[in-house]
Order: C-alpha cells, then structure tokens, then sequence
C-alpha cells in the first residue's frame, strides 16, 4: 500500500529537476537550498542530500566558470586518461575535484559517459573532445579561457 | 496457492515473498538485509534462490511466490555463490574473529575487553554477540576470505546523544535507512554518495541532532551489525535477565523488554513481537528507563521531620507518626493528591483511604484537567454518543486525518506510526497547530492558526465543508438547524482576522474531508487544556460529526485512563488539583497527602504534608514526612493505555532500598489509622476488588489479564448523534503592551512522576530541554538573546525561569514551552498556568513578557 512506484518516480524526478534548475543557477547546491527544497517539495534533507550525492552532476561547493570532466572509466582508462588526467591537473595546478582559486576552472572525473569508442576523452563546458593527446591539452584550456561561458553549455 | 520449496510442499493464502514462505515453514535461507517489517530491498544478495523454469538466481527476499513455483534453496552451486558474496562482505568488515580457528574458546571473555574505541573484530564489538553477520557465517560455514580487506578509515560518529555510529561495520543492508524512513518517517538517514564511496548518512553529514532524528533507537535494533551501537551499554558487562514491561511514560503503553543483571537495570527495548507498540518505541522508553529507575534522585528510606530536620526511620516508626498525625483532619481540612502514572491498583487505594481514613472528598489529580476528562463532560453535558476506547489500529484504515493539540512524534509516538501508516497508503493529513511540527511534512494541509483559535477555525471549516457539500443528509441529525444557522453568524473577513488562516487552506480542507471516505479527528492537551477546551472540543465535535467521523482523545499520561476509570461514579464534590493548589497557599487545606504531582510549596501555609512518592525535590523541604514509594520496575499492576486497553505487568527487578509499592505503603497507613478492609497480601488482592467495585473493571480477572492483552475498559455507549451550535469564545486576551507575547505550552509528558526525564538525561537535554524557552528569531533578534541565554518570564500569574532556545518552528509573538508539573522551585509552569477563574483548568496560552534574566 506504498505509494505507486509511480508516484515515487514522479517524486524523485521532480527532485532531480529541481537540483539540476539550482545547479544551473548557482554552479553548486548551497546548503540553504537544500532545506527550501525539503520544504517545497516535502522530501527530508537527508533524501535530498542522498540523491545529490549520488550524481556527479550535483556538486556541493562552488564550481568554477569552466568545467572539464574527464572520463576515467575502464575503457577511456586503458586508453591513457590517467595521463590526460595529469596533463589537466599539471596545467591548471589544481586536482581532480577542486576548483582554481581564480575561479575559472573546475576539474572533475566520471566513470563511462558512454562514448568508449571515442576514448580518452574530456568534456570541456559540455563539449566532447575525443581520442584526446596529452598535447591537445594546452588548446582546450585556451579555447575556455578565451570565451565567456554564459548560461549553462 | 502451492509451492515447493526443497521438495516440500506449501500452501499459502495470501501474497508472500518467498523468504517468507520458507521462513514460515522451517526452512531457512540466509539473509542480512531483509527485515520483516520493512520493505524488499535486495542488497545483500545472500537470499538467492533457484527457481524452476528460470533463470538465474533471484533474491527470494523481493521475489514473491506464484502458484506452481519450484523453489531450491540450498543447492551446491547457491551455497557457493553464498560464500563467494558474503566474502565480499567480509573484505570489507573486520573479519579476524569470523574467520578465527579459536572463536569458539573465546566467546565467554568477549564481553570483558569490548570496551575499545575502533572495533576491529568480534571480540572488540559492541554488539554483544547479538550479530546477525556472525550468525551467517557460521550458518555458510564460511571460514576464509580470499578477497584483500579494506578499511575504510571511516570516521567514528558520537556527537549525537545515545547511540555511536561507525560505519566501518556497516555492511549497507539499508536497514537502518528504510526503518527510518518507512516505519519512523524521520527520514534522517539515507545512501549517500555511491559505488566505493557509498556510506549510510545523514544531510551533509550533520549530527542526527540536526537532521530530524527522533532517537527512537529503531535504526540502531534493526542494525544486524555493529555498526549502530547503544552508547551506555558499551560500559556495562552482560546481561543476566530479560523481563517484559509497560514503558510507563507516555499514554501509549509500550511493551518493552528490560535486561538487568544483579537486580540493576541496563537497557530497555521494544519487544520484538505485540503490544500495541510492535516492535517500535521512543526515545524516552529507549533510553530513559534505566536513568529513572536508578536515579539518584530515588528516596530509598521512610523519614519523617524531627527537631526541624528530615530523618531516617523504620517504616513502622514512619506510619505511626503519619498516622496519628493525619487523624486530626478531615473534611474540607484535608486533601489527597494522586497521580496518573501510578498503577490502577494505586489509584484505587489512594481513593479508597482517602474516603476511610483521610474522611474527604478532596481527591485531586491531573486526571481533571486532561483531555478525556473535558471530553468525557462534554459527551455527558450533551448526551452525545460517544465512547473512550479505540483501537490504535483503526487511525491508519483512515483515509483523512485531522489532527489538533498535539506533537504526535513527541507526544503520541505509536499514534504517529499508525498516521504514518495511514499517509503512506495514500490518506490525507490536515494539521492545525501555530508551531510548525516535523510532520507538516507529511501534511496534505497545514492550518496555521493562531494560538486559542480553534472554535472560529473548525466552525468556519464546518461551514466551508456545508458549503461545498450537495446533500450530507444532515438535517436527520438533532441541532442540524441550529447548528447551521449559528453558522450564519461567521463572516469570513473576521474569521481571518482571529485565526490568521487564509480562505484557500479552509477550502483545501474542505475538499479534502469531502473526498475522504472515513475520518480520524486525533487532538491532544493542546486543544483541551484551556477553559474553552470544552468549545474547542465541541467545534471539532460538530466537524466530525459532519464527516460522521471520529473523535480520538489523546491524553498524556501513562495511566490517566485507569486513573480516571477508579473515580469514575464518584462525585465530583472535592476539589480540583488547581483549587487544591490554592487552597493549600490561602491556608483553607491544613494537611495535604500527596501522592502526584503539584509544583513548588515552598510558601504553602499547611500544617501537615505527606509525601508518598519516588524522588527527591524541593518539595521535601516542607514534609513533615516522606514515604518512598517504588517506580513500576519494582512492582506488579496494571495501567490502562490511551485505547483503553489494560495491560497487567510484573516487576522486573526487585525492591530499592525500602521503597514499597504505592498501594502497600497507603493500605499498611490506613491499617495503622484503625481501618479495617486494608489487609491486602498482594496487587492481584487489590485488583479482585477493583473488578468487584468499579464498573468499568467488572468481570476483568486476574487470570484473564494474565492471558490476555486485548482487555478493555468495559463501556457502554449511549446517547445519541448531535450538533451543539457555534458559540464565539473570547479569544486569548489580547497581548497588551505589559505582556507582549502569547505562551503557548506544548503538553509532551517528559516527566516519571515528580522526576522532570532532562535532570537525569543529558541526551534527552540536548534533545529538548524541559527548560527551553523557543522563541522565534524575529523576536529573539528584537530582544537581542542568544541561544542559552537566561531569561525570566513574567505573566499576571506568576514569573518562572528557563534557558533561550531560537526555534524557526514558532511564528512571531509566540514562544513555546514544555509542560511540567514541577521540576525544581525556579522553575515551573503550572503555577503561571493555574488560573482563579477557572475550575480544572490549566491555561496553555498565556501572556507573557520576556526578560533577560541571570
Ligand atoms: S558486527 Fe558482528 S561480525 Fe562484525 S565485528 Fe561486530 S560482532 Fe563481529
Ligand atoms: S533513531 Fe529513529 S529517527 Fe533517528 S535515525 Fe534512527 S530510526 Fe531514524
Ligand atoms: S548501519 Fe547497520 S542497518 Fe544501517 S546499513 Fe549499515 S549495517 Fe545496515
Ligand atoms: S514513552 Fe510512550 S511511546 Fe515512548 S516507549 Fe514509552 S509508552 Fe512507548
Ligand atoms: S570509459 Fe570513457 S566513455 Fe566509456
Ligand atoms: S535478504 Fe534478500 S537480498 Fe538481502
């Protein structure tokens, strides 16, 4: 007599809508938004918190203008993403979770975003730069400095 | 339907998960996550099975059982795949102890060294040999891990009161997750982050103090593990005896299962099985049992005042004094306190000496100024068809809720189960309360009313639903046409204006209660406990009645029904506990016994004043002498929980000290003034002649109550169906400028007795302290206090003191306080609350002003 798994899909999806529309907004999840939203959408803190935390999509604390995310699942692993990885975390002087103390970049990791074949690969502000060299590196960086992100990609 | 499971075959009637099917039959699969009271998960994976015709092994604990279903549990390849899984577990849990070739020899030295702060195998391990993990593994046979361990370096969690959290043992069943949230409604915990970083969790890992935890414990008992360990019990060694009880502090009435060795409490749980409690219980019968039991606050020897000081003396020498010294009164002279915490038996002697010995009428207790006493008047003073008894039960087969005057988590925790039960099979909850409470989360509605508003609110409810009705067929019913046009006189602007409470939400509610097919109306102190609790009620009466639903009267006390059924019939010619309270302070009251609860006597002009009771307080300065009285744990009896079921218990650890059961100590005092029908050998001697004199009792035998868990009150329900008309009430006095701010008490009953549960429980402290003064944060920051801060609070009646605490949940211009009869002398509500003007009333709302205090 549970709620229908309906329902309880509705509800979690509705969840995730809204901590993606607040992602958007503020780059991250403030902890003052976790309670709005617990008390909007009647969900306990402690469920937000669960689902925000099993998404990489949803970060905790400030990211900066521009995200890249390299994948380090099995594949993109086998073909050289730790050293891309390193390239990254060399260039930009910061490790894989931080954000530059300027602000300007955030760098993450993933596992598998399902484009193997392509592997390595990086995705910088939400584009795709497959079978990527350490050399290429330096460009990508460039390219973000260069250009103002506005909105969300 | 027909199944087979390892060749043998089962029938079964309803829908089952295999697991239980097999279970129920003798068969055993090894399982860890599974619980029977919560909800498939499929975690663990060690329940797999095979089935006929399928592929694959599906968890049987999520799969359920169709008709014709072959079903092998302990075929060699599952045994293997059992192994290989629970070695994965193991990899990751401090699995020496398991796997040890000695485990065996060393089981009985595992309680003497487990007192270490990392547990890194069974012997070092709270749990006490209580593991479900151990049992297994020895169940698998499982005696290596080929895997390479992990420690996940976790850190130990024991910033909360009560339980330690170190999630190191966790084995991420989600045990503890769904308890919380399916059974509790808390919601406090859940998976967070995940694959090798996934840890059970509360919101951005705050204390559980901060994440809405109600410290029932509930996660920590479905824990198989480990992992969620009882704090207090790491320090103690073994338990040497298990006994069953009734949790004596609340109205609920929980079983519970007391371990003790040597006669000295260690811990109290819920009973796994019955009771109206199932296996659930509060924080208060969860960790609060032991610390009053053995408080050491308990009076342990009879003394009475010589030469200006209280000294020791035998009990002989005790009643001898009492005795020749309470012959002089009677009548208007002298009065008798009682209490509704004692047993039934205790009530009855209580009263029945009183008449005897102490020859008054004067039998006070807060028995009068409780929710059933104001409902039972209104039902007689109109004749309304209305009974007492419930069954729990029936709340959750409700499909609308409508709930007033109570903080049912806090206040009625098993009734918040069943409405729990009730919201998540789809019901609606409409909640009238000022505060905001937790479970406005669960609300469909949430009436913000004013404080003291409640006739104006549930009339003008009761017009909003006429109007949106077609035909409810009401006008069969007495007083429809009165009632109605009474209605006429509510316009909505004033409505709004004395209530607060915006036309949509009174629309919401009406079509909720149109579209809900039966109705619970649930209402606790909150809504009673003023002297228009009788038009609240009545307000909340004719709504119901319109609904054809029913009213669910939730008193406080652990015995308030029981003490209520032994005066039952008697004349309501004495005083009230209130009218007692002043008598005592005007000097018209020469002696006064008191056997319950009455606040600070300090400027009482008595002559005389006994004290039968359990623990010391300021009150004992003016006792001319003590007689000590033993708590429930030492004694046999029966209480009578808010359904009006009895429930007989039998001690569960000797005598303390010198104490004596309530109903000896006044029998043996009664002997000693000279009369006679006092010789009782036991309890069950007292309650023979309860089912002999009082109605409600007749025909109820000790050997049925032995047996026997579903005996009620006998009643009988008459009178007819009816409506009172709508009468406005004064609202609470307006909030001048002397006394700026509106008190509004909230009734949790955090008090054994005349013990307040936070003087012998920093736990229960940081949780709520019985001192706490909430006040909003606009008015906390317009007074510039603090959290903590001291401040006096000052009212026409009287000022007491107590401790800031700033509460989001309170809307400007009201501040909350805990109900208490006394604590100690510079603090307590009651006397700011007992108002002249009213008989058997205790204001819950009253004006105050706030100043920072020392
Ligand atoms: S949880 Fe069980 S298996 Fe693990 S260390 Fe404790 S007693 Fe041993
Ligand atoms: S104690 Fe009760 S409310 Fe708190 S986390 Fe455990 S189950 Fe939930
Ligand atoms: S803490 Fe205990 S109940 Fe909760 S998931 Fe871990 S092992 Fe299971
Ligand atoms: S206080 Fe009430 S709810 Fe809590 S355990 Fe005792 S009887 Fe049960
Ligand atoms: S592993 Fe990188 S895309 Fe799949
Ligand atoms: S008990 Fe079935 S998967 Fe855990």
């Amino acid at each position: 007599m549970e709620k229908s798994v309906d329902e309880l899909e509705k509800d979690q999806r509705e969840l995730i809508h809204v901590l993606h529309d607040v992602q958007e907004e503020f780059g991250y999840i403030p902890a003052q938004a976790i309670s709005q939203i617990s008390k909007q959408l009647k969900i306990s803190e402690s469920e937000i918190f669960g689902v925000l935390t099993f998404y990489k999509a949803f970060s905790l604390k400030p990211r900066g203008e521009h995200l890249i995310t390299i994948c380090v699942g099995t594949a993109c692993h086998v073909r050289g993403a730790p050293m891309i990885l390193d390239e990254f975390e060399r260039k930009l002087g910061i490790k894989a979770g931080e954000t530059s103390e300027d602000n300007q970049f955030t760098l993450e990791t993933v596992n598998c975003v399902g484009a193997c074949a392509l592997g390595p690969i990086a995705i910088a502000d939400g584009e795709y730069h497959g079978q990527l060299k350490t050399r290429k590196v330096d460009k990508i960086i460039d390219k973000l400095m260069s250009t103002k992100r506005n909105g969300s990609d | 339907m027909k199944i087979i499971i390892d060749g043998k075959r089962i029938e079964l009637d309803d829908k089952k998960t295999i697991l239980e099917a097999a279970r129920e039959n003798g068969i055993s699969i090894p399982s860890l996550c599974d619980h029977q009271r919560l909800s498939p998960f499929a975690g663990c994976r060690l329940c797999i099975v095979q089935i006929k015709g399928r592929k694959g092994y599906p968890p049987s604990c999520s799969t359920y059982a169709e008709d014709g279903m072959e079903v092998k549990t302990k075929t060699p390849s599952l045994q293997r795949l059992r192994r290989e899984i629970l070695e994965l577990i193991l990899s990751e849990h401090p699995n020496a102890c398991l796997i040890c070739t000695e485990k065996e020899n060393c089981d009985e030295f595992k309680s003497t060294i487990r007192k270490v702060g990392e547990t890194t195998g069974c012997v070092l391990c709270p749990n006490n040999g209580h593991c479900e993990l151990q049992d297994v593994v020895d169940a698998l046979k499982v005696d290596k891990v080929r895997f390479p361990s992990v420690y996940r370096e976790l850190e130990i969690k024991k910033e909360d009161p009560f339980f330690d959290r170190n999630y190191n043992l966790c084995i991420l069943c989600g045990r503890c997750v769904r308890v919380c949230h399916e059974v509790r409604g808390a919601s406090t915990l859940s998976f967070t982050y995940r694959g090798s970083q996934a840890v059970v969790g509360t919101v951005l890992d705050r204390p559980h103090l901060e994440s809405g935890c109600q410290f029932c414990g509930a996660c920590v008992d479905v824990c198989p593990t480990g992992a969620l360990s009882e704090r207090a019990l790491k320090y103690e060694s073994l338990a040497d005896d298990t006994a069953a009880t009734i949790c004596p502090l609340c109205s609920m009435g929980c079983k519970l299962e007391v371990e003790s060795k040597d006669g000295r409490i260690l811990s109290s749980r819920p009973a796994p099985e019955g009771g109206v409690n199932r296996g659930q219980v509060c924080v208060k019968g969860r960790f609060m049992i032991k610390n009053l039991v053995h408080s050491p606050r308990r009076i342990l020897k009879p003394m009475i005042r010589k030469d200006k000081e209280l000294e020791e003396v035998t009990w002989d020498e005790a009643l001898d004094f009492v005795a020749c010294r309470l012959k002089k009164y009677k009548g208007k002279e002298v009065a008798l306190v009682a209490s509704s915490q004692v047993t039934c038996e205790d009530n009855f002697i209580l009263q029945k000496f009183s008449r005897a010995a102490l020859r008054t009428e004067n039998i006070a207790s807060p028995v009068s100024v409780s929710p059933l006493s104001t409902y039972r008047e209104l039902v007689q003073e109109q004749g309304l068809k209305a009974g007492l008894n419930f069954r729990i039960e029936d709340i959750s087969k409700a499909n609308v809720l409508f709930l007033s005057g109570a903080d049912l988590p806090v206040s009625h925790p098993i009734v918040w189960l069943e409405v729990l039960k009730a919201v998540k099979a789809g019901a609606k909850l409409v909640v009238a309360s000022p505060q905001e409470l937790s479970l406005n989360r669960y609300a469909s509605v949430w009436l913000r009313n004013k404080p003291g508003t409640e006739v104006a609110l549930f009339s003008y409810l009761s017009k909003a639903f006429l109007e949106s009705e077609e035909d409810g067929g009401h006008s069969r019913v007495e007083g429809f046409g009165s009632f109605k046009k009474s209605l006429d006189k509510l316009d909505f602007s004033q409505v709004a204006q004395t209530t607060g409470v915006p036309k949509e939400k009174f629309m919401q509610t009406a079509e909720l209660l149109l579209e809900g097919e039966t109705s619970a109306f649930l209402f606790g102190a909150g809504l009673t406990q003023n002297p228009w609790g009788a038009q609240n009620l009545a307000a909340l009466h004719n709504l119901a009645l319109l609904k054809s639903g029913r009213l669910y009267p939730l008193g406080l006390e652990n015995n308030l029904r029981g003490a209520f059924e032994m005066n039952n019939g008697h004349s309501d010619k004495g005083l009230s506990i209130d009218q007692v309270f002043r008598a005592v302070h005007s000097g018209s009251i020469k002696a006064l016994y008191l056997a319950g609860p009455l606040p600070d006597l300090q400027k009482a002009k008595i002559e005389f004043l006994v004290i039968q009771g359990s623990f010391m307080n300021d009150n004992m300065e003016k006792a001319d002498a003590v007689l000590p009285a033993a708590t429930f744990a030492e004694t046999d009896g029966t209480f009578v929980n808010v359904e009006g079921r009895i429930q007989k218990f039998q001690k569960v650890i000797g005598l303390s000290g010198e104490a004596q059961p309530d109903w000896w100590i006044t029998s043996r005092l009664a002997k000693k003034m000279g009369h006679e029908g006092f010789g009782y050998k036991n309890q069950a001697a007292v309650m023979k002649e309860i089912s002999r004199d009082i109605p409600g009792f007749s025909k109820i035998s000790n050997t049925k109550l032995d047996n026997d868990d579903e005996v009620f009150v006998h009643e009988e329900v008459k009178g007819k169906e009816k409506f009172i008309p709508f009468k406005p009430v004064l609202a609470p006095e307006e909030t001048g400028q002397k006394y700026p701010l509106l008190m509004s008490v909230d009734y949790n009953l955090d008090y054994y007795r005349n013990l307040a549960l936070t003087q012998e429980s920093k736990g229960l402290r940081m949780i709520r302290d019985s001192r706490w003064i909430k006040i909003s944060p606009e008015d906390a920051k317009r007074l510039k206090l603090n959290d903590g801060d001291t401040v006096v609070v000052d009212s026409v009646s009287g000022k007491t003191q107590g401790r800031v605490r700033i509460s989001g949940a309170l809307p400007k211009g009201v501040v909350g306080a805990n109900f208490l009869w006394n604590e100690d002398s510079d603090f307590s509500l009651v006397p700011l609350s007992f108002s002249s003007s009213f008989k058997n009333h205790i204001l819950n709302i009253i004006p105050v002003k706030i100043k920072r205090g020392k």
